[in-house]
């Protein structure tokens, strides 16, 4: 089965001249469907570069992206309808919930359906709140739900439109140990459960035993993490 | 879903707010547009109201509502003879201002040919035409006076026959309508002692004249308040107005037109001179606020609708991540702006229904005003929202991601 999403080689520079920035310094990856993967490393490492060029919102300036199986973007070019591609196969969890203000929680759900060309919206939004265990906020306006409440919804509206890659950038900075590992047990559902692939970047070590991969980032190259191995590495306590 | 009525749904007071706003805006540059209708009806209803083919005034001038006219009387007498007129009636047209129970009341009197013309031509509204050539008038509703009241004029009774509506001059003043006589009357009317003084001064002539030395009884005769001096002269008119059998226009005019102590204009001649001249540089004025004024609403309906998407920028950032057609957040903006114009005229339509008919000046909404102003408000906000629309185009969706 060809991975969810692969790159090969993205290169990715911010800024020229001695003020220039590499942000993805050859980054090759890929992600089975069916499987969550964890992205960690320090601020400026290059993660949420690396989430834009494979949630094809800024591609790199070189290097190939795959979407199951298929090449979509090559050194920056993009060989299909990157919006389509975003609209039907791809669900996006943020740092915030980045919940659309003005729609309820069951209408943000609803409309990334319609987005996703997937019919009876209501019905599925109301199906994926109840699975997301939000089904009684469904009216409720963004700014009424709590932190945990927002994530949910928003999980709800990443997985909208059957997504065969979900990709979070950060999605439990703003919640409390308790919340983050419920959201993080979410994602591993949702990829264990719906065939999905999930990369989710974030700072939080303590659930990295949810994730099936661990990988992190540092000076935009990409490599396998290893738990034992960095708490080896680091200083011991004073 | 409609992601405009949705956004106006969560935001309602400040959309309706904003409508509102507009709404009282447009308003503005409608009753500019309607008073500028109301002046160029006004300033042509009077000659209109008249329904004469030509107009006979004084020489060189271009009487008798841009300037003073004085018409020897005769000059009815004269086209009335000419062939191919069917009718001549004489006209006056003064201003006066009486106080009438304490109130100061500005009119423009109007007379007309008494019997040829009783008013039967003019846009009464209630009551009816003169039936006696003294001692009526029909006045314009504007005034406030009722059927049967009456109006002290020059000393004497008159009695409101007949109501018209919107007979006004292009200075807003309501106009009265009597008989040509009764208008002299009026024009004439001065105290006791000057009529004493005058015939003095018409003593003092004839003795100065060998037909007054040779004939004393003239003095006595001049003196005497039975009787009219014959010195005095027949008082004027205005104008006279014409009316002329088919196909002979051009010809009757021609005639006239070589008399050496009158200029004559048609019809249509005597309304430009009014528009041309009378109102002129209030059209100009009205013209050039209303110009500005529609600007100006379109700038601030400019700044509305950017600034409403300006405030989205995140959430459209987000829509546009998850791949949003990019019609469906255009017409967001779109039909937010048509929106706010419908909103915002149905407003203006409103306060105009109630307000305008207590303006000072005529509010006329002319069929053209009534089917264009809708149409030019949707046109506004149609362009006035490029610049959300350029907005929206240029968000870029990564921007979601930086939380």
């Amino acid at each position: 089965m060809d991975p969810a999403v692969r790159s090969i080689d993205l290169r990715k520079t911010y800024g020229v001249g001695s003020a220039a920035v590499t942000a993805l310094d050859g980054v090759s990856f890929a992600l089975a469907p069916g499987t969550v993967a964890a992205l960690l490393g320090p601020s400026g490492s290059g993660k949420s570069t690396l989430i834009k060029a494979l949630g094809f919102v800024s591609p790199a300036d070189a290097g190939e992206v795959y979407f199951a199986g298929r090449l979509v973007v090559k050194d920056g070019a993009a060989l299909a309808d990157l919006a389509s591609l975003r609209r039907r196969h791809l669900g996006f969890v943020f740092q915030k919930a980045n919940l659309t203000s003005f729609l309820t929680a069951r209408e943000n759900v609803e409309i990334a359906c319609e987005f996703g060309g997937k019919p009876d919206g209501r019905r599925r939004a109301r199906a994926l709140l109840e699975y997301l265990d939000v089904a009684g906020r469904e009216r409720a306006y963004p700014e009424m739900l709590s932190g945990g409440e927002q994530q949910r919804v928003a999980i709800a509206r990443a997985l909208a439109n059957e997504p065969s890659l979900i990709l979070a950038d950060e999605p439990t900075a703003a919640l409390d140990s308790v919340r983050s590992r419920t959201v993080m047990e979410l994602f591993r559902k949702v990829a264990h459960e719906r065939g999905a692939a999930v990369l989710v970047v974030t700072h939080d070590h303590r659930a990295l035993d949810v994730f099936d991969h661990l990988y992190e980032m540092e000076d935009g190259r990409l490599r396998p993490y290893h738990p034992a191995a960095a708490t080896a590495a680091a200083p011991p306590p004073a | 879903m409609n992601l405009a009525l949705r956004d106006v749904r969560r935001h309602l007071g400040r959309f309706l707010g904003t409508a509102g706003g507009l709404g009282l805006l447009l308003t503005v540059v409608v009753a500019m547009q309607g008073i500028y209708a109301g002046m160029v009806d006004d300033a042509t209803i009077l000659a209109r109201a008249m329904r004469a083919d030509l107009w006979i005034v004084q020489r060189d001038t271009r009487g008798p509502f841009a300037e003073g006219s004085r018409l020897d009387p005769s000059v009815e007498a004269r086209a009335a003879a000419l062939p191919g007129v069917r009718r001549a009636r004489p006209y006056t047209y003064q201003t006066i201002q009486r106080d009438h129970h304490g109130q100061i009341m500005r009119i423009a009197l109007v007379g007309l040919g008494w019997p040829d013309d009783a008013g039967a031509s003019l846009p009464l509204v209630r009551g009816r035409p003169l039936q006696q050539g003294h001692g009526e008038l029909i006045v314009d509703a504007s005034l406030g006076l009722a059927l049967g009241m009456s109006l002290t004029l020059a000393g004497e009774p008159y009695r409101v026959v007949g109501l018209t509506r919107n007979a006004l001059t292009s200075g807003g003043d309501s106009v009265a309508f009597v008989s040509v006589a009764d208008a002299q009357l009026i024009a004439l009317d001065q105290p006791a002692e000057a009529t004493v003084l005058e015939r003095q001064r018409v003593v003092e002539r004839l003795r100065g004249t060998d037909l007054g030395r040779g004939q004393p009884a003239l003095e006595d005769l001049a003196t005497d308040p039975r009787w009219r001096a014959p010195a005095v002269a027949s008082p004027p008119v205005a104008a006279v107005l014409v009316e002329v059998a088919p196909h002979q226009l051009a010809a009757v005019r021609a005639i006239v037109g070589s008399w050496g102590d009158v200029t004559v204009y048609t019809q249509a001649e005597q309304e430009a001179l009014l528009l041309g001249g009378v109102v002129q540089r209030a059209r100009m004025q009205i013209g050039l606020f209303t110009v500005i004024l529609t600007l100006t609403a379109a700038v601030i309906v400019m700044m509305v609708i950017y600034n409403l998407t300006l405030e989205k920028t995140h959430d459209l950032a987000v829509l546009k991540l998850m791949g949003a057609p990019r019609r469906r957040l255009l017409g967001l903006v779109l039909q937010q702006a048509w929106l706010l114009g419908a909103l915002g005229y149905a407003v203006a339509y409103t306060v105009g229904q109630v307000a305008f008919p207590a303006f000072p000046r005529r509010v006329l909404i002319t069929d053209t005003i009534a089917v264009l102003a809708p149409l030019a408000t949707m046109i506004i906000v149609t362009l006035a929202s490029v610049l959300g629309l350029t907005h929206v185009q240029r968000i870029d969706p990564s921007r979601a991601l930086e939380g």
